[in-house]
């Protein structure tokens, strides 16, 4: 961590000075990893400030937390619970909790409550997870790296969630790995380039910056990650 | 409170399903105190003195799902879960990490009592143990001896790196403390030396 300080300092500044989340896009994956520990305070930053909706996601954790919905990339859960206990473990630590029940059959996993959370498929497991990151009634919900892993049907069923999810007015911080689902979803983007703020803005203006046609070749151009011979 | 108790019920409910601390904790005190039983009955400790074996022997059979929760079990699953990244899990949402752990460790006491509820009975009945003593004493003994073990225990869980060296580090612990404190092996039949 010590060795990218730099990182922490430019890209959290950042953040701070946006006022209001919406759809946004990571990219740079180890460094992502780092920053949104840090935003979240899981991870302590060698510099700076972070505060989301006005608290200190580390001073005020038991305040900021009723407010904000976290799924992880690597999130795991206890061997052998069940949906049912997952969700109703998640659901006692919140103090106005929305129904867990009626979430799962909202996301189609309402006849999966009783299974085993191992048993589920990859695409079920997501659902999942969006259900846990949605049982605070959060302002803000962190969705780290939803869909890698999926096939192509579970992606556009998660895309279809966070788009309705976006229409009712919740500020979602998505991080992805595809240029595709970025471009469908997201309001405002951020491109990471090893670990730093390389682009911020819409979809249209790092077309126009980096002036190509195509979104995902705005994003090879603007991280410096083009391929070569093109 | 409600949450406590919500998070109580499920991660009990978990442990249990995982079996390994019903097996060591509850079921193997009571076949030891069978086979105990069997091979010894009611004869006394020593020729000469007022109490069996059995006695001499039960407030050992009690420790042993204490040694077993708070030198295997909780360490075990404190480090497992730093290790899966579930407390991560936790610190995002608004639960004190006290509550956390204090839910873990009543799980841990509700084996040592359940373990000892079913002893005194068994005991009481087939082979006629009492208590010689006062039972205040016995219970608090019994008190101290839970709370200091499952407290090293869940200070091996915070130390340690992963499940794998809580293990170790728990193990390093716990079979010193089995052989050589008198529980399972009686003080008397020890070497002269290491009497001493």
């Amino acid at each position: 961590m010590r060795k990218s300080a730099k990182f922490w300092n430019l890209s959290l500044l950042r953040f701070t000075s946006i006022p209001k989340f919406s759809i946004r896009k990571f990219s740079d994956c180890t460094f992502l990893d780092n920053s949104i520990e840090c935003i979240l305070g899981t991870k302590q930053a060698d510099k700076g400030q972070v505060s989301i909706l006005g608290y200190n996601p580390r001073k005020d954790r038991r305040k900021l937390f009723q407010k904000v919905g976290v799924q992880f990339q690597e999130c795991d859960y206890q061997p052998e619970i069940k949906v049912s206990e997952l969700c109703e473990e998640t659901a006692c630590l919140y103090k106005t909790p929305a129904d867990w029940r009626e979430l799962c059959s909202q996301f189609g996993i309402g006849s999966k409550i009783k299974n085993d959370v191992k048993s589920l498929s990859g695409g079920e497991r997501q659902r999942l997870f969006i259900v846990l990151a949605l049982i605070p009634n959060p302002e803000i919900v962190f969705l780290d790296e939803l869909t890698t892993g999926l096939d192509a049907k579970a992606r556009r069923d998660v895309w279809k969630i966070l788009s309705d999810l976006k229409k009712k007015g919740l500020s979602i911080f998505l991080t992805s790995h595809f240029m595709d689902e970025v471009e469908v979803l997201c309001d405002e983007i951020c491109i990471l380039k090893k670990g730093k703020v390389v682009f911020y803005g819409t979809v249209e203006e790092s077309k126009a910056v980096s002036g190509s046609k195509k979104f995902e070749d705005a994003y090879l151009i603007l991280s410096g990650e083009e391929v070569d011979g093109e | 409170m409600k949450s406590f108790l919500t998070l109580l019920k499920n991660e009990l409910k978990l442990n249990i399903r995982n079996m390994n601390m019903v097996i060591f904790a509850v079921i193997m005190p009571l076949i030891v105190l069978l086979i105990l039983g069997l091979l010894n009955g009611t004869r006394s400790a020593a020729d000469g003195v007022e109490y069996t074996f059995m006695e001499q022997s039960f407030g050992a059979l009690c420790t042993i799902s204490i040694c077993a929760g708070g030198l295997m079990g909780l360490p075990l699953v404190i480090s497992e879960y730093r290790e899966r990244k579930i407390l991560k899990r936790f610190q995002v949402t608004p639960v004190s990490p006290i509550k956390l752990l204090a839910v873990e460790l009543s799980i841990y006491i509700i084996y040592c009592l359940v373990s000892m509820i079913t002893l005194i009975p068994v005991a009481m009945i087939f082979w006629k143990v009492t208590i010689h003593g006062s039972w205040l004493a016995f219970l608090g003994s019994w008190l101290l001896t839970m709370i200091s073990t499952l407290s090293i225990g869940m200070m091996v869980g915070g130390i340690a790196k992963n499940s794998k060296s809580a293990s170790v580090i728990a193990c390093l612990l716990y079979f010193p403390m089995l052989i050589f404190s008198g529980t399972t092996l009686p003080f008397e039949v020890m070497p002269e030396p290491m009497q001493k």
